[in-house]
């Protein structure tokens, strides 16, 4: 199973990660009554990338770019996607520390291209990321302490012995905060703050073209994956369904349905967040961070709180 | 080295007091001769207390003068304690005489050597003295050259120094005499043992008011508070050599003459020495809060003595073993300690031409000895290892301890906080003399060699006591069991 | 080899240092290499070798006795290594400094206390090197003068408080026990009652506290780390300030006994409690207080207390996870604040003494070596995992969680990502962005300093991939302190609750970044192109001036500066103030009016009499 995982849980995330990023960009389209590009657009821009030339501004501009998509990969290989998983160790703890490479990675690159708006870009970047960090800490420690564990994969497990988190009364309020942070995790609007392309170029990569900008697409979509991916695994049980596939247990079409249950929830997810979100205009960064210091921390604080008194 | 042993000590008196009175006749032969009379004679002195002091620990040595048998006659007794301070005194006025040879070169030489030499044997007798009018008559030798001493550089500051500690100090003789006399009115006698084995409780009035007496005239000397104000102007003032011993060695005979009052002849128990403690710890706060911010480098030095005295005082008051022994070591290592501060500051001061502290700057560099024994001598005050400070500071604390009270405990966190009050001002001066740039390029001159030697064996000292406390341990156990049992002492005296 | 020739050549070198420094600097040099790199030899053949000796029989009653145990030998060998690589550093950084006869003296001086420390087995041993550390400290914490010196009476201050409250507690046990062994208090202990433990344990969390910079009592860190000569600020936050997290071991552990100190308090209020909460608010706050600073080395000070928090935080709980988190931090935070000291130390030598944040940038290109050092220092300091750093997080936040403390997890991990952003500015205003015009021929980065940087930063990699071979030693302090051992391969924690493998993270970045890498390779090439070729979306990019360092998280300090102020540091002050003012009005009471002063004796009499007189107190 997971020498399995290790080629197709990457290839699912690539997939879906770029199907998603033309998605949302035809789904807000469409909210702003504009008709949009086609669904398979990124596919065609990523690939149009890899062929056109590129500049680079030495090695450690290369090495970051390849260290972000390397370990926004390796970050793939933890998440059950259904029944496929290829790493455990270390656990959410380890998925957390993970989640760092990929914008750690482009933040090298693009302080080592010396473009003042990528500094600038990279600045917002990492602040976003502690203004949702910090109701997402309190979120997955809301679900690790009543699980009970720092595992993923046993996390999703107890999910298919007792049920969804989410339908639990305990980790429905953790659940909500996770929603509220998720454009903000995935720079969606109102979040697009890092790459305002109006104001400082596209910031962290400004100087991101050819293959570089092919290699960031990736990475982007893979993020995107994850950060969708990680809510339907913690909340949603991951693959399981309600039992219905108790019937089949045993066989490989379990595995495959799992997959595709997984996917289609992520689809939800996805198509319910930006309705939710796609009408705010942008924020300025001290907005956001306001705002997801409000509302998504106090709840999630609540939910932890009433997590660990009951433990 | 027997014969020296069998020496009799009556000469640690008799010997600077024969050589203060030939120094006038010497100096007509020549004047390059008299500086050297305050050595030898303090050599002597050195050399027969130390073969002396292993004698007594077991056996103290009672000197009967003009052959009448105590309580009759006026007698010296060589006890543990006696002995270890007149070593005490002898090293330290050796080493300080001969750091005197190049320091002291204007003004009356002979007559800063006759002081020097009356002041020490003045304090000589009042440690060797088993007679209480004797002590008076020892003290005011003692005090009488201090106010000369202080006033010697002839100054404005240091005459009016001199005049308050003149007034203050009358005042203080004149209460001891008024105390002893009280005493000798009742029990008929002035002898030290005899005293103490008529008086039974030291609360009746009768015996109380006239120790009261003694306490605060010999306190003024001793610069309990708040009987110490004319300590600052008065040490301040003097030369530097004499400052050292004013502070290193007078004030500590003074406390001694309060110690024996109160242990031996009044055999104080007792809340009394609640009250005593609580004095000291005032003493060590006051002294210590009041160094702080002085600018004056021998006011600070000054200020920290009243410090010192009150952590001493803090220990005996604890009138236990461990107290009285870490009480008396704390004589000891503030005695080197202090004195190597003095001298060190005194070349100090002589090179840059001030006593502020700020002029001290780049002083490291240019005096890099002289510095580096103010440094060791700063240390060891404060109390770090591993220097001798820290060694009776240990002692003192565990005694506190060993009370087991939370009152003392309480107490003894106010006297370290005093010690963390010492270490700031203190470590200020450290850095002033190491690490800052001076502005003036004058070329760098150490002290002479009279006073490197003289600095380099306190210096010494200071780190082999540190490093080796156990070699003065048992000496400091068999004094104190001489202060606590009075009984010992008045059958050893008395027969 | 025995332990007192060990002692005998530290402190025995530092002052052949000295002297030979008279005859020529070279001797010097030679010596306090040669010095150092002999201690590391002799301690290293100590592993595993438990050994004790009475270094000397009755000091005021007491004997002085030196023991190697595997707690010893962790600390002694992290000890000795750290100084022997600054030394070697300092060779090329104090090149063309002053009075380096007495930097170096100093140096090896607080090695060799340090060193006796660790491996004194009485307290009085303890106490005494703890002093000579710590003036000895204060002595070369003001070596570079100025505002050095304001950093040193901070130092001192703190430190004699902290010593005065040991040597109460130490004297406390003397007077109890009648020993001072610390191996033998360990049994007597467990008979006193919890008020005198509880007594013991706040007076020497107190110095400890204060030693390893837990917050109310930090305030001296900052200054001192930043004012010291850089290689000392090495030292300084190397081992020497997790002396603490080494008293703590010893007390907690080694003389009042795990199961004692657990049983202290009850229900939300208690000693283990109180210390993982203060372990806790020691993260937060200074990590995000380093966010805000400008001097590289006092971002790394701040860094420096707030990573002490997490060993703190690993200790308290007393369980052999975080114990071997707590430990294990203590080494690998030595390990990356060393090499990052070492790496700011490289481009203060080479840019003449700039460090100022806001004033650099680009130097990537020109110091490889140090950029290397910043890079992989900042990586374990975050604890990216592959480096050494992440394992002991680990460690520490798996016992949170498992100890059912989620606020302290999330206390450590929000720790964790404000060091992110603190940390990543470090290295982009140093290394990343545009290099000035001023500094495009700055001096190379000397060989001495390469060296020790690229041995720390394999240290890094080393035990962030193989974090079994520290965590060998630490298991057996665990056993030696009474925990179960861990179960631990070289590659990670194999216990029951989720377990930790390096080698798996290991290789699937290796094998996905080896494809990502061949993927990039096989596409086009990419043209090389300088600095000033931007994209600034058609605005002309000015020379020289175009590098976004200055307030590199605007908008977030706008939003928090009102509230990351040091207060402690201000409430200090402010003590120290009252005491300038009380202290300059008590010494008003010698008025210098004699009169006063004889009444004063009058009074004293009087007094004294009239009580006795009157209520016979007495």
């Amino acid at each position: 199973m997971n020498i399995v995982a290790l080629i197709v849980s990457p290839l699912i995330a690539l997939i879906t990660g770029l199907f998603f990023l033309g998605l949302s960009r035809k789904i807000s389209a469409r909210i702003h009554w504009r008709y949009g590009p086609p669904v398979y657009q990124p596919f065609i821009d990523v690939m149009r990338a890899f062929s056109q030339k590129s500049i680079t501004h030495g090695n450690f501009f290369d090495f970051g770019i390849i260290l972000s998509l390397t370990g926004t990969i390796v970050l793939v290989l933890f998440l059950p996607i259904g029944g496929l998983w290829a790493l455990n160790t270390g656990g959410l703890i380890m998925f957390l520390y993970l989640m760092l490479l990929g914008p750690f990675g482009i933040a090298l690159s693009g302080a080592a291209a010396a473009n003042p708006n990528s500094s600038i870009g990279i600045s917002r970047n990492f602040l976003l990321a502690l203004a949702y960090e910090v109701p997402l800490l309190l979120i997955l420690l809301a679900v690790m302490t009543d699980y009970n564990t720092i595992s993923l994969v046993e996390i999703v497990e107890k999910q298919a012995a007792t049920g969804m988190a989410i339908s639990s009364w305990r980790l429905v309020i953790p659940g909500i905060a996770y929603f509220l942070i998720l454009p903000a995790i995935l720079g969606l609007r109102p979040f697009e703050i890092t790459g305002a392309v109006q104001e400082i170029a596209s910031g962290p990569i400004a100087e991101f073209g050819g293959k570089h900008m092919a290699f960031y697409t990736l990475q982007h979509a893979l993020q995107t994956f994850v950060g969708i991916a990680l809510f339907v695994d913690i909340f949603l049980g991951g693959g399981t369904l309600f039992g219905l596939l108790n019937s089949l247990a045993g066989t490989v079409w379990v595995d495959i349905l799992e997959i595709f249950i997984f996917l289609l929830k992520m689809v939800l997810v996805l198509f319910i967040g930006l309705f939710v979100n796609a009408v705010y205009p942008r924020f300025r960064i001290e907005q956001a961070m306001q705002y997801l210091w409000k509302w998504p921390t106090l709840i999630a604080f609540v939910g932890l709180v009433i997590v660990a008194i009951i433990n | 080295m027997n014969e020296i042993m069998n020496l009799n000590p009556v000469l640690l008196i008799a010997v600077p007091i024969g050589l203060a009175m030939l120094v006038p006749i010497l100096g007509l032969m020549s004047s390059k001769i008299v500086k050297w009379v305050p050595v030898v004679g303090f050599l002597f002195n050195s050399v027969v207390s130390l073969a002396v002091l292993p004698r007594v620990l077991n056996q103290p040595i009672i000197v009967k003068i003009a052959g009448f048998a105590p309580p009759f006659g006026i007698n010296l007794v060589a006890g543990p304690v006696g002995m270890f301070l007149a070593a005490l005194i002898a090293v330290s006025g050796f080493l300080v005489a001969v750091y005197s040879l190049d320091y002291i070169h204007e003004g009356a030489a002979e007559k800063y050597h006759i002081l020097f030499l009356l002041l020490l044997s003045g304090a000589t007798g009042v440690v060797l003295t088993g007679d209480i009018f004797n002590l008076f008559v020892f003290f005011e030798i003692l005090c009488i050259s201090s106010y000369a001493l202080v006033a010697y550089l002839g100054n404005r500051s240091g005459i009016e120094a001199a005049v308050k500690y003149l007034i203050q100090g009358a005042i203080g003789s004149s209460l001891l005499l008024i105390g002893i006399g009280l005493l000798y009115g009742q029990f008929g006698t002035l002898n030290m043992a005899d005293l103490a084995q008529n008086i039974t409780s030291f609360s009746e009035p009768s015996v109380f008011v006239p120790m009261i007496l003694m306490v605060t005239g010999l306190g003024i000397e001793a610069a309990i508070f708040p009987l110490n104000a004319w300590l600052p102007d008065a040490h301040s003032s003097a030369p530097s050599s004499i400052s050292a011993v004013l502070s290193g060695i007078a004030i500590e005979v003074g406390l001694y003459a309060v110690i024996r009052v109160v242990f031996t002849i009044c055999h104080v128990t007792g809340s009394f020495f609640v009250f005593l403690v609580a004095i000291a710890v005032v003493t060590v706060l006051i002294g210590e809060m009041s160094a702080f911010g002085q600018k004056n480098i021998k006011r600070m030095l000054a200020y920290s003595s009243i410090g010192q005295i009150g952590l001493i005082l803090f220990a005996f008051s604890l009138a236990t073993e461990f107290g009285v022994s870490g009480g008396l070591f704390q004589m000891l290592s503030h005695t080197l300690g202090k004195v190597l501060l003095f001298l060190s500051a005194g070349y100090m001061i002589y090179r840059t031409g001030s006593m502020e502290i700020s002029s001290f700057e780049g002083v490291g560099k240019k005096m890099p000895w002289t510095a580096l024994f103010f440094t060791i001598g700063t240390l060891s005050i404060i109390g770090l290892p591993p220097f001798a400070g820290f060694s009776s500071k240990f002692l003192i604390i565990k005694a506190a301890l060993a009370k087991g009270d939370l009152l003392y405990i309480l107490l003894m966190g106010i006297v370290l906080l005093g010690t963390v009050i010492e270490g700031t001002y203190f470590f200020r001066v450290v850095q002033v003399i190491y690490f800052k740039e001076s502005n003036n390029k004058t070329e760098p001159e150490g002290p002479p060699v009279s006073g490197l030697i003289s600095m380099s064996v306190f210096a010494i000292l200071v780190v082999l006591i540190g490093l080796f406390p156990n070699a003065i341990l048992k000496i400091l156990t068999t004094a104190a069991s001489e202060l606590l049992n009075n009984l010992e002492y008045i059958r050893s005296v008395l027969g | 080899m025995s332990l007192e020739i060990l002692l005998a050549i530290a402190y025995g070198g530092a002052f052949l240092t000295y002297f030979s420094g008279k005859i020529s600097q070279g001797l010097r040099d030679g010596a306090a290499v040669l010095l150092s790199l002999g201690t590391v030899l002799i301690v290293s053949s100590f592993y595993n070798v438990p050994a004790a000796s009475v270094l000397y029989e009755g000091f005021l009653g007491l004997s002085l006795v030196l023991r190697m145990n595997s707690l010893a030998w962790f600390f002694a060998i992290a000890i000795v290594s750290f100084n022997a690589l600054c030394v070697i550093y300092s060779l090329a950084y104090m090149k063309d400094r002053n009075e380096k006869d007495y930097y170096y003296f100093m140096l090896l001086l607080i090695n060799a206390a340090m060193l006796t420390i660790v491996l004194s087995g009485d307290l009085v041993t303890f106490f005494i090197a703890w002093e000579i550390m710590s003036w000895a400290t204060f002595l070369l914490i003001s070596y570079n003068r100025n505002g050095a010196l304001q950093a040193g009476i901070k130092y001192i201050v703190l430190s004699l408080i902290g010593s005065m409250c040991m040597l109460i507690g130490i004297l406390s046990v003397y007077t109890s026990f009648n020993t001072l062994n610390i191996s033998e208090l360990s049994g007597q202990l467990t008979t006193a009652s919890a008020g005198y433990k509880l007594f013991l344990l706040i007076i020497f969390s107190i110095t400890f506290g204060i030693k390893n910079a837990v917050m109310p009592l930090h305030t001296w860190l900052p200054d001192a780390y930043t004012e010291s000569p850089t290689p000392f600020s090495a030292v300084l936050s190397g081992m020497l300030t997790r002396m603490g997290v080494y008293g703590f071991l010893v007390i907690l552990f080694g003389i009042v006994g795990i199961k004692s100190v657990l049983t202290l308090g009850s229900g939300f209020i208690s000693y283990t409690k109180t210390m993982a909460w203060l372990g806790a608010i020691t993260i937060v706050i200074p990590t995000f207080i380093a966010m805000l600073q400008n001097d590289a080395k006092k971002l790394l000070a701040w860094h420096g207390i707030g990573q002490g928090g997490y060993m703190i935080l690993g200790i308290a709980f007393g369980t052999s996870l975080g114990m071997a988190g707590g430990i294990f931090h203590t080494l690998n935070h030595a390990i990356y604040i060393v090499l990052l000291f070492l790496s700011v130390g490289a481009v203060e030598y080479s840019t003449s003494g700039i460090r100022d944040l806001n004033s650099l940038g680009g130097l990537f290109k020109k110091m490889p070596i140090a950029f290397l050092g910043g890079f992989l220092g900042i990586s374990g300091l975050i604890g990216v995992p592959l480096t050494n750093g992440f394992v002991s997080k680990w460690l520490i936040y798996k016992t949170l969680i498992l100890e059912n403390a989620p606020f302290l997890a999330f206390a450590a991990l929000l720790g964790t990502w404000g060091t992110i952003l603190s940390v990543y500015k470090f290295l982009h205003n140093l290394y990343l962005g545009q290099i000035p015009e001023k500094h495009k021929n700055i001096k190379k980065t000397p060989l001495a300093m390469q060296v020790p940087i690229v041995i720390l930063s394999f240290a890094i990699i080393l035990f962030g991939i193989m974090p079994g071979l520290p965590l060998k030693v630490i298991n057996s302090i665990n056993v030696a302190f009474g925990f179960s051992p861990l179960d631990v391969n070289l590659w990670g924690v194999v216990s029951e609750a989720g377990t930790l493998n390096m080698l798996n993270i290991f290789t699937a970045l290796i094998v996905f970044g080896a494809i990502v890498w061949g993927i990039f390779r096989i596409s086009r090439p990419a043209t090389l192109t300088d600095q000033y070729d931007n994209y600034a979306a058609g605005a002309a990019i000015p020379k020289d001036k175009y590098h976004y360092t200055v307030e590199y998280y605007a908008p977030f300090y706008r939003m928090v500066k009102p509230f990351l102020k040091d207060i402690f540091d201000l409430l200090y002050q402010k003590v120290a103030r009252a005491n300038d003012f009380l202290c300059d009005n008590i010494r008003k009471i010698y008025t210098g009016y004699v009169g006063n002063y004889v009444m004063y004796i009058v009074f004293f009499m009087a007094f004294l009499i009239f009580i006795q007189l009157k209520w016979s107190v007495f």
